[in-house]
């Protein structure tokens, strides 16, 4: 069952969960201003690329980490 | 038309990643321990994959259209952004690009080490023929199922698929080899820009977004992704180039 579990995390979250995180709070934000009347169109595709360029910049951090560690 | 050719092109593309890894499983198998087991391996998960989708199509379609829209375009993007991530990492030097050659080897060596069944079935070469083309192909269903409930376009996403299918089995056929000459990077590149993009799309619907120009959209947004991402592993690289130097 945990097996199972982990399973189906690591093939909806993938290899970083910060872009899962950041997807869903996006979304979440999105949401929040249509609801609250407003022009909503703009929120994924300036947030989504940010999301990545922070995904990208912590994966580089961290081929800098091991590479200095070794 | 032009979703409909969209959702037939982003098929086809991520349809065929995911059948040149699987393919590649079931090529070493063949190619060290004799064909009948890896290819009743991959026939035998065809039809469990089939009966799978038989089943979970048909759900899919009584869930109301907003929720799917969310949890399928938040998957999608998502699913997406790991492509486009990996991709990035790639082009830029950051990782290692994946070599087809090289797992092929791996697999190759793997095999050779496995013991061979005296008689009978080779359930090493079946099992991991089934399980590598169970999990290659349920990552396919579930991307041509999502596609194509969303547009309503489940056959044309399909037929995608299918060409896929036909285009990567024949090339497997032909060379019986790892297929390294695909352009690995570059096809995950592109259906990386494919999932982000119809993920936005469709995850922006369901949270209720009222897009410009309606599905026209769609193609902004393509361009936009390719845009960036390109822009994205450039100065990656950059980075990467001016850390070694």
């Amino acid at each position: 069952m945990r097996r199972a579990w982990d399973g189906i995390v690591d093939f909806v979250v993938g290899d970083d969960l910060w872009i899962a995180v950041a997807v869903a709070v996006l979304l979440g934000g999105a949401a929040l201003v249509v609801h609250l009347g407003g022009e909503a169109w703009w929120v994924l595709p300036l947030g989504v690329p940010a999301a990545l360029w922070i995904s990208l910049q912590r994966a580089r951090r961290s081929t800098r980490d091991a590479e200095g560690a070794s | 038309m032009t979703g409909n050719l969209l959702v037939f092109l982003g098929s086809a593309l991520a349809s065929a990643v995911e059948m040149v890894e699987a393919l590649t499983i079931v090529l070493a198998l063949g190619v060290t321990r004799g064909w009948r087991a890896p290819l009743q391996g991959a026939v035998a998960a065809l039809v469990t994959l089939a009966v799978i989708v038989a089943v979970l199509g048909p759900a899919l379609q009584a869930v109301p259209i907003a929720l799917l829209r969310v949890v399928v375009g938040s998957l999608l993007l998502v699913f997406g952004l790991q492509w486009l991530r990996k991709a990035i990492l790639r082009a830029s030097g950051l990782k290692a690009l994946h070599d087809e050659e090289e797992a092929f080897a791996e697999e190759v060596a793997a095999a050779r080490a496995a013991g061979r069944e005296v008689g009978g079935i080779d359930r090493y070469a079946f099992v991991i023929s089934f399980k590598s083309t169970l999990l290659e192909g349920l990552e396919v269903a579930f991307i041509v199922i999502t596609l194509g409930v969303n547009q309503g376009a489940t056959v044309i996403a399909a037929a995608g698929a299918a060409v896929a299918l036909l285009v990567v089995g024949a090339l497997g056929a032909l060379v019986r080899h790892p297929l390294s000459r695909v352009p690995e990077n570059t096809l995950k590149f592109a259906v990386g820009v494919m999932l982000t993009s119809f993920g936005t799309f469709w995850a922006g619907e369901g949270v209720g977004i009222d897009w410009p120009g309606s599905d026209g959209a769609l193609a902004f947004l393509i361009a936009l992704t390719v845009v960036w991402s390109l822009a994205f592993a450039r100065l990656l690289g950059r980075q990467a180039k001016a850390a070694t130097a």
